[in-house]
């Protein structure tokens, strides 16, 4: 692995340089105090340092909205829509952020293979950016450190407000050809990243909390301040939950399929033909999202579906937290369990 | 034979059935499907039966009570159309006063020659087929349903928040922008309009099922407005749905 010394002013020069290999994504500036990752029109314009964007960087593979096919009520015919590779350069991604796109491909691409998730995937490479974690980031504490490489092409972490830029694959190696804005240096390590937010057991024993979990008190209390708006679950990184609909256009003759985010949290998400809803109140859908994100896939993967990023609990407009509530669930089995708090 | 249709206006601004006639570029296809047999708006005919009946505006008079009941008599389906009609919407707001302060207040010293009722949605009358929410209603909506009807498959309906679709578009929330929304508890396919240009939801087309109600006041409180002016955002259009 080697690593180069870059100033943070030549940025902007490599940014340029990576256009050479496909459209260049990269977080900008939104609204008042928001990011997003959008196209790089004018690699000045690229924010290097950013909390979290909006929604994550599943925008990319998953769209919110995607029109499946066309169809036509007159001809009796349809036709797919045929989503084409391009190659992308996905710039500025943090370390949690590629970990959830790693689980994606775990649920997009295990068993049968969504096509379209697949083909927007292929031909993507990564530049990671190191980040200051801010008081909603909790991602060392389901296993994802800022520095964690796995993924990435190249890496840029962040010293003294310059950077080091780590070349972790042939693809990396290839698209720093011809940029002579970097010098060979030796690796440093940064120890004064500190995350804010954590989550009191190692993740490895969460799965044996939430064993227990299921018939907790904590849940009514989380129910009772969710206003059930959907935003943790549409902004989370990992959710890949969506809902088909087909509608006509008004000659009554052709019309589209189009596929959109659902979200577990919303009251409609579990209802079926006849009304019957199988998971009809908030509190039985607050423990599913948990549940999903910290229990049922991950007995069978071994890892915490949640990637620490918080936008769950940024964007939440009643400030319920994720990790606040693996928390208090950690007390109560604690207090089941020994009757007397444990030192971890 | 096309469909027959017909629009009737209560207690309302018009400002929805207006809107159809804004409709332009798709009045011609719409009328491909349809005819429209009554329209006060916009004719002078009148007919006697309805396949689908618009029905726009709250009923608050013993008059439009009767005037409702003949028309749900005359029509096959039954569609609300706006707020007022679908929960009575600003109008409600009347209800929230007794009714003979609200009668003085309007019509002063001669409230006797005007009888009234509190301002209730057409279905607190007669049976409504289906909904079209917002004020107005959007066109979009409107044509869905109509296409819809046409086509005899089932309307859309919009069971979750305005919060989604604005997430869907990723607009930066309007709470972190310092702005009380009311889209967490408010029924979407408004394609979230509002909020993507900077103006909080008003909750014009009616509160979800079941919202929680003191979540939603602790939420507005906790981001700067009294309890006071919390609950009278919420009454805005809701005043019959929620009881604060």
């Amino acid at each position: 692995m080697e690593c180069f010394s870059l100033l943070r002013s030549d940025v902007p020069a490599l940014i340029d340089h990576l256009g050479d290999f496909g459209e260049v994504l990269a977080p900008h500036g939104k609204g008042d105090v928001s990011y997003s990752f959008e196209a790089v029109q004018d690699s000045s314009d690229v924010v290097l340092d950013y909390n979290r964007t909006l929604l994550p960087l599943k925008k990319m593979f998953l769209p919110p909205v995607e029109k499946l096919m066309g169809f036509s009520l007159k001809n009796k015919s349809y036709e797919q829509v045929d989503v084409t590779i391009a190659p992308r350069v996905f710039f500025g991604v943090h370390s949690y952020e590629m970990q959830s796109i790693l689980r994606l491909d775990h649920s997009m691409l295990s068993g049968s293979v969504e096509s379209n998730y697949f083909k927007r995937r292929q031909s993507s490479r990564f530049v990671g950016i190191s980040f200051e974690p801010d008081e909603f980031h909790f991602s060392e504490s389901v296993g994802i450190v800022i520095e964690e490489m796995e993924g990435f092409d190249l890496f840029l972490n962040e010293i003294d407000g310059d950077f080091q830029l780590y070349v972790l694959t042939d693809n990396g190696q290839g698209m720093l050809n011809g940029f002579d804005k970097i010098n060979l240096t030796e690796p440093e390590i940064v120890e004064e990243r500190h995350f804010k937010k954590k989550i009191r057991y190692h993740f490895n024993r969460l799965p044996r909390v939430f064993q227990y979990a299921y018939h907790s008190e904590v849940w009514a209390d989380v129910a009772s301040r969710c206003v059930g708006c959907g935003a943790c679950t549409l902004t989370c990184p990992t959710c890949f939950c969506f809902d088909v609909q087909d509608e006509v256009e008004v000659t009554a003759e052709d019309g589209m399929r189009q596929r959109s985010w659902d979200s577990c949290m919303l009251s409609t998400f579990a209802e079926v033909a006849g009304g019957e809803n199988f998971r009809e109140k908030t509190i039985n859908r607050t423990r599913h999202r948990l549940f999903r994100k910290f229990k049922y896939i991950t007995d069978e993967e071994g890892l915490p579906w949640c990637v620490g990023c918080g936008r769950c609990t940024a964007f939440c407009p009643a400030g319920i937290s994720m990790p606040d509530i693996v928390n208090e669930l950690i007390q109560e089995d604690e207090k089941a369990q020994y009757h007397r708090p444990v030192r971890v | 034979m096309k469909p027959q249709v017909a629009f009737f206006d209560f207690t309302s601004c018009e400002g929805c059935q207006l809107n159809k006639l804004n409709f332009e570029n798709d009045l011609l296809d719409i009328l491909k499907h349809v005819d429209i047999v009554e329209f006060r708006e916009a004719m002078d005919d009148k007919a006697d039966h309805y396949d689908i009946a618009f029905i726009e505006g709250s009923i608050t008079s013993p008059s439009c009570v009767e005037r409702i009941h003949d028309i749900r008599r005359r029509c096959d389906v039954l569609v609300a159309l706006g707020s007022c009609a679908v929960n009575g919407g600003v109008n409600a707001m009347k209800n929230l006063h007794p009714i003979d302060e609200v009668r003085e207040t309007v019509y002063g010293d001669d409230k006797y020659l005007f009888a009234t009722l509190p301002a209730m949605a057409v279905s607190s009358v007669v049976k409504v087929d289906y909904e079209v929410r917002g004020c107005p209603m959007t066109q979009q909506d409107f044509l869905k349903l109509l296409i819809a009807l046409v086509l005899g498959k089932q309307p859309p309906k919009y069971g979750s928040p305005v919060c989604v679709e604005c997430k869907l578009k990723e607009n930066e929330c309007l709470y972190n922008r310092g702005m009380v929304c009311l889209g967490p508890i408010t029924r979407g396919g408004c394609d979230a309009v509002c909020p993507s240009f900077g103006q909080f939801c008003t909750g014009c087309r009616g509160l979800l099922d079941n919202p929680n109600i003191d979540g939603m006041l602790e939420v507005m409180t906790s981001h700067g407005i009294s309890l006071d002016e919390a609950k009278k955002r919420m009454l805005l259009y809701n005043s019959n749905e929620v009881q604060l």
